[in-house]
């Protein structure tokens, strides 16, 4: 008789960080050592016990005897027969009653339209079946885009058919009606129509659109005591710089163009506006095999994805970086070797003189970057910077704001730069008695000390443009859905001034209306089309229909992007500038605390999105739930470890939040991300995490110099992949210095005992036309887990939830792992991006008993969803883990609007079945189908894998590795390709590039 | 000792195991029974219109192309829209009672729904176009539609019924002038069946991967 107690999961919790014991076994290893987590790299054998309890767990609702078992089983078999005693339903065909003569049914169409980011434009191309938008690319002829999109712009198809969206207009708690809304407003307008607007504000997100931004003015010039305020919360609210004589302009960076780069708390390879373009710029610069290997600093307090790609990277304190910025210019300046160094220690000096050294010697080739989060003093010191090292005109060049601004910003009036405060300030004394709210969400995310909430209670009239019916939405007196971005005409600019047209791919699903339609109405009292309205707008440049068509089947608009204005060098100090003597005359004891949008849900925007909360965040790898980061050494000061909730004091203000330790994070810099602790966000998005918004002040909302931290004692549970699919020890991720591979270039795969053709007794399968291959560049790969989201937006993966994810069953068919390498208080960090190997002999096929897993002919190891019994013996021996389980009903097949969101050419998985990557075999076979047809060869980049669009650094490369000339068997051709667990035998079609790195030579001994 | 069988043991026993057997045939049929197709194989079913193909096909000799448009560009065939009905019958035979639902449909926007004869799970993706572009005659899978007053399905359309033509193509397919035809028929089949399998760069050996139509 067997004792099932002995499969229950005993109650357990990680072993203390220990931060010597880190430090210790890293001085005892040879050679390099990669590690995922603290806990692993401070004691393997304990992680190894502990990770052994934890992994694989079995279900805690099961404390069944053996007799219960029996029954349990018993039942759960005659049910499970009896439902499946059932004919396939008689179903139907429904014609259309109009032909759709111009499309075959069934074959998908593309549209080009816009997404936008913080307002900023990225063009896409989105795929519609039967007039249902399923997928998104990036638009190749966008320059914000280049074929590839973010993570949000992938999740935007979630966004669309979230069911929780809102679908009808409120009024005062009661549904309601659009003419009943504009009988409404029509009663206002008489009295603003005679008191020139006086009481009427109108608050909008940062925004761009030539469209809009026209409406507004004509709005302004209507009603002159109107005012306009612009609130971003996670992103720099108002233009960041001005020219010399005060106008506002924006930064245009070039960093294809760039040979050494400084990032001064600058994450530009996520910024929202052009983070997608400037990823694909430098990794440009980022290619040993073309000779050409730029140099990346990065100074910063918290870790980010482009710190983590730099070749030195500083942690340092906010705070701290003004002081940074002043020697380094001290430096450029004096070209001198001891200027400005006297406080300094000598090893911080060191780097500061080889990184001017290095910038330089660049000669106009270098680019200093300052982050928004970063006071206009640093931005000022590093424009001044930029013009001393010759970079303006080059890598850097200056145009007019590409952001549409209200009129205060330009002129400010007492009490009013256009700022969310203002408008507080307003609302407090009264002066507020409409208030139109254009897409945001202010009740949520203004920060604290404005007391938006309470402010509300002074405005008689509160009307709410949304997606949902959210914090701000509850409390107001008129609720307005709006239409989705793919539901609406509109238009946008990119980060380089280029326009582009936005067009609906559906009609409004709720009937909502967009921001140009709600502004036409405001304006004109009527119903406007908003295709009217942009179509009217944009007539001077595209004149016709050919000319407008044009415009849209392109996604762009030609020759709108801004010209540089390069006379124009920025001035010093902004007019906002509070933070200057922060900057430079901090308070060094205290603890920083510092705000971030969240990386995968912004600043709130995405809390309902289920694809992006799953996602797990890059660097942490944390999934469902904000955490406050800090550094080891603080945790080891405080006796902490991850999980443990602490007290955040900052400002009088107070909030409890769980911590992590975060390799690589300024040691007394503790970040918290926005976007979580939402009440109204819906289903998926209420309750997950705390709310840092609590702690935010208005004068100074990215930073906080006064924190405390509290210990509570308590324990929450987070939900982590990073200890998942464990590395134990052996050599997956591969890296090198660009003078070890100058050296070496074959350094990666030197030590391999075989070539990737390991003798084997098993027969090679037989050879097809084709075979498919991928290579993966872990140099270009940035870790922005775009390909992740891409992927389960083609291949229908489902969202299992924080529960789940946390028992290790989280879907995603391509993850990212992420490997530190070094110490833990400023490791350097590789990107690994694990899809299905496709192994040449598959150690997963020889175990499945129902060979439900086979080989194709053309080298696919498929899975057979309809054979499959859900034996996950093929999971078991799968070295690479790639293959996931549906462990429940995880796909939703109740929800319609889910129902219509799905790729059809894939299978939605139900309970019990394994599945894995399949290398997009939907588009291989309709690539095969369209060449089978015109009975020609496949051409190479025919196929196009949905991991591979996406990507903004092309880091993924897949096609024919029969072909040599193809454009992976070329990548595979590389000194620095290696195959993963080579040495098993199992031949990965899949294979890697190795990261190289280029380090200044003269800072030899640290990172 | 006492017997441990009784007399009627032998005549029990048989009776028993002839119940279990008819048990068991009796469930093994009734299995069959529910878990079939709704329509059967020649089951004609009852439609909201009565189309003929042997009207239409047969007696008029329109094209297939002309309803099914997509057939040689998209995975489905495409079921002609209502306006498509209407280039002919908005002239002829618009009194008939038997189109009203048609008319009906057509004016007011909201089309009826045909009840659907061919329909595989939904875990196989068959796509018209290539097996059109390939020589498999509509005939080959649909039958003699020019034939059918209402539309049957004749094909059991099991993986099996698939797999015979996808291990020995040859056995079935025609010139691609013949595709659209009823009736034809090869002097020698499998001699041309060989040839057109050369001539259309079958790759047979791919014909039986799983990856064909199962993703």
């Amino acid at each position: 008789m067997f004792r099932l107690s002995s499969l229950m999961p005993r109650q357990t919790t990680s072993p203390p960080f220990d931060l010597d014991a880190a430090r210790a076994r890293l001085r005892d290893a040879s050679g390099p050592r990669y590690w995922r987590s603290l806990e692993e790299l401070a004691d393997a054998e304990g992680f190894q016990a502990w990770l052994k309890t934890r992994f694989p767990q079995l279900s805690q609702d099961a404390p069944l005897d053996r007799r219960g078992f029996l029954k349990f089983i018993g039942a759960s078999m005659a049910l499970a027969g009896l439902t499946a005693c059932s004919h396939p339903p008689q179903t139907e065909l429904v014609p259309y009653v109009h032909g759709q003569s111009e499309w075959a049914a069934g074959l998908p169409r593309y549209f080009a339209t816009t997404l936008t980011r913080n307002g900023y434009a990225q063009g896409v191309l989105v795929r519609s079946d039967e007039g249902r938008p399923t997928k998104i690319e990036g638009n190749p002829q966008h320059p914000a885009s280049l074929g590839a999109t973010d993570i949000f712009a992938q999740a935007a198809i979630l966004q669309l058919w979230d069911p929780d969206r809102s679908q009808s207009l409120m009024h005062a708690g009661e549904f309601s009606t659009w003419e009943e809304f504009a009988a409404a407003w029509a009663a206002l307008r008489t009295r603003f129509d005679r008191n020139r607007g006086q009481g009427l504000r109108v608050l909008t997100r940062t925004m761009t659109s030539p469209t809009l931004a026209a409406q507004l003015a004509a709005f302004q010039e209507k009603y002159p005591d109107a005012r306009w305020h612009v609130h971003e919360p996670g992103g720099a609210s108002l233009s960041q710089s001005q020219d010399a004589r005060g106008a506002p302009i924006s930064a245009h960076h070039h960093f294809d163009r760039a040979r050494v780069i400084l990032a001064l708390d600058a994450d530009f390879l996520s910024d929202p506006a052009g983070g997608v373009r400037y990823s694909r710029d430098f990794i440009w610069t980022r290619d040993p095999e073309r000779g050409a290997m730029s140099r990346l600093y990065a100074v910063e307090p918290t870790p980010s994805i482009t710190g983590m790609m730099a070749d030195h990277r500083l942690p340092l304190e906010s705070a701290r970086i003004g002081e940074f910025a002043q020697a380094l210019t001290q430096r450029l300046d004096a070209a001198g070797a001891d200027a400005g160094g006297a406080s300094m220690p000598a090893q911080r000096a060191r780097w500061l003189d080889a990184l001017a050294d290095d910038l330089r010697g660049a000669n106009g080739a270098s680019l200093i970057v300052a982050g928004f989060a970063q006071a206009p003093a640093v931005h000022a010191a590093v424009h001044a910077m930029n013009i001393a090292l010759g970079n303006v005109g080059t890598t850097v060049e200056y145009g007019a704001t590409i952001e549409a601004l209200p009129k205060q910003v330009l002129a400010p009036r007492a009490n009013d730069d256009g700022s969310l405060r203002a408008l507080a300030i307003a609302m407090r004394a009264g002066q507020v008695d409409t208030l139109l709210v254009l897409d945001g969400n202010p009740v949520y995310d203004a920060p604290a000390d404005l007391e938006f909430a309470a402010a509300l209670q002074r405005v008689p009239h509160l009307l709410h443009l949304g997606l949902y019916r959210d914090e701000t939405g509850a409390l107001a007196e008129w609720h307005l859905p709006m239409s989705h971005e793919l539901e609406a005409w509109g238009d946008a600019r990119a980060f380089d001034g280029t326009a582009s047209i936005a067009q609906p791919l559906i009609a409004p699903l709720y009937g909502g209306k967009s921001a140009i339609e709600l502004m036409s109405l405001l304006l004109d009292g009527d119903f406007a089309d908003g295709r009217a309205v942009v179509k009217r707008q944009w007539s001077s440049e595209l004149k016709d229909d050919d000319a407008w068509n044009a415009a849209l089947q392109a996604g762009v608009v030609a020759n709108t992007a801004l010209p540089p204005t390069s006379a124009h060098a920025p001035r010093g100090a902004n007019r906002a500038s509070p933070s200057v003597s922060s900057a430079f005359d901090q308070n060094i004891g205290k603890l920083e605390l510092l705000f971030r949008p969240d990386p995968t849900i912004g600043d709130g925007d995405w809390s309902n999105n289920g694809w992006l909360q799953e996602l797990p965040k890059p660097l942490t790898q944390l999934a469902w739930d904000n955490v406050a980061l800090i550094s080891p050494t603080l945790a080891a000061q405080h006796r902490l470890n991850s999980g443990d909730v602490v007290e955040l004091r900052s400002h009088g203000r107070k909030l409890r939040a769980p911590i992590w330790i975060m390799p690589g994070q300024a040691p007394r810099a503790v970040t918290v991300h926005l976007g979580y602790g939402r009440t109204r966000a819906g289903r998926v998005g209420n309750g997950q995490g705390y709310n840092a918004y609590a702690l935010r002040t208005s004068d100074s909302p990215w930073q906080a110099d006064d924190l405390q931290i509290v210990p509570t004692g308590e324990r929450y549970e987070l939900a982590t992949t990073q200890h998942h699919f464990n590395l134990e020890g052996r050599d997956l991720v591969r890296t090198g210095t660009l003078v070890e591979f100058l050296h070496d270039p074959r350094f990666a795969s030197a030590h391999d005992r075989y070539d990737g053709k390991a003798p084997s007794l098993y027969p090679d399968y037989p050879k097809g036309e084709y075979a498919w291959g991928m290579s993966i560049d872990l140099n270009a790969c940035i870790g922005c887990k775009a390909c992740t989201i891409a992927c389960q937006s083609e291949n229908n993966i489902p969202v299992v939830g924080k529960d789940q994810v946390h028992r290790g069953r989280e879907m995603h068919w391509i993850r990212v792992d992420h490997y530190y390498e070094g110490d833990a208080e400023n490791p350097a960090a590789v990107n690994q991006p694990v899809p299905c190997m496709m192994c040449e002999h598959a150690p997963c096929e020889l175990v499945c008993p129902v060979d439900a897993t086979v080989h194709d002919s053309e080298g696919l190891n498929v899975q057979v969803y309809n054979r499959c019994v859900g034996t996950r013996f093929c999971s078991n021996n799968c070295p690479y883990k790639v293959r996931r389980f549906n462990f429940l009903q995880y796909a939703d097949k109740q929800t319609p609007q889910y129902e219509a969101m799905r790729n059809p050419e894939v299978s939605v998985r139900r309970r019990g079945v394994m599945e894995k990557c399949t290398y997009c075999i939907q588009r291989i076979e309709t690539a095969h189908i369209a060449a089978d047809k015109e009975n020609r060869k496949l051409r190479d980049g025919e196929v196009v894998t949905a991991c591979q669009a996406v990507c903004p650094t092309q880091a993924i490369r897949f096609g024919d590795i029969a072909d040599p000339h193809s454009a992976v068997s070329k990548a595979k051709q590389s000194p620095r390709n290696y195959a993963m667990l080579a040495e098993l035998g199992t031949r990965p079609r899949t294979t890697y590039l190795a990261r190289i790195r280029n380090p200044n030579p003269a800072l030899k001994d640290e990172t | 000792m006492a017997q441990i069988f009784s007399t009627h043991f032998g005549f029990l026993f048989r009776l028993g195991a002839l119940a279990a057997l008819v048990i068991i045939i009796a469930v093994i049929l009734l299995w069959r029974a529910v878990m079939a197709y709704p329509a059967g194989v020649q089951d004609a079913l009852e439609q909201p219109v009565p189309f003929s193909h042997k009207h239409h096909v047969g007696e008029d000799g329109i094209d297939c192309r002309y309803c099914h448009a997509s057939v040689e560009r998209s995975a489905f065939a495409g079921i002609p829209s209502l306006s498509t009905c209407m280039t002919c019958h908005s002239q002829l035979y618009t009194d008939q009672p038997m189109l009203k639902p048609l008319i009906a449909s057509y004016e007011s926007g909201v089309a009826f729904h045909w009840q659907r004869l061919h329909k595989l799970p939904d875990f196989v993706y068959f796509d018209h176009s290539i097996h059109v572009a390939k020589g498999v005659g509509c005939e080959t899978c649909h039958g003699r539609v020019d034939e059918m007053p209402l539309m049957a399905r004749v094909a059991p359309l099991t993986m099996q019924w698939c797999l015979d033509c996808h291990r020995n193509p040859q056995k079935y397919l025609r010139p691609h002038d013949r595709v659209f035809s009823m009736g034809w028929q090869a002097k020698d089949q499998l001699a041309l069946g060989e040839k057109l399998v050369r001539a259309y760069h079958i790759d047979t050996r791919r014909l039986t991967d799983c990856s064909v139509c199962h993703r």
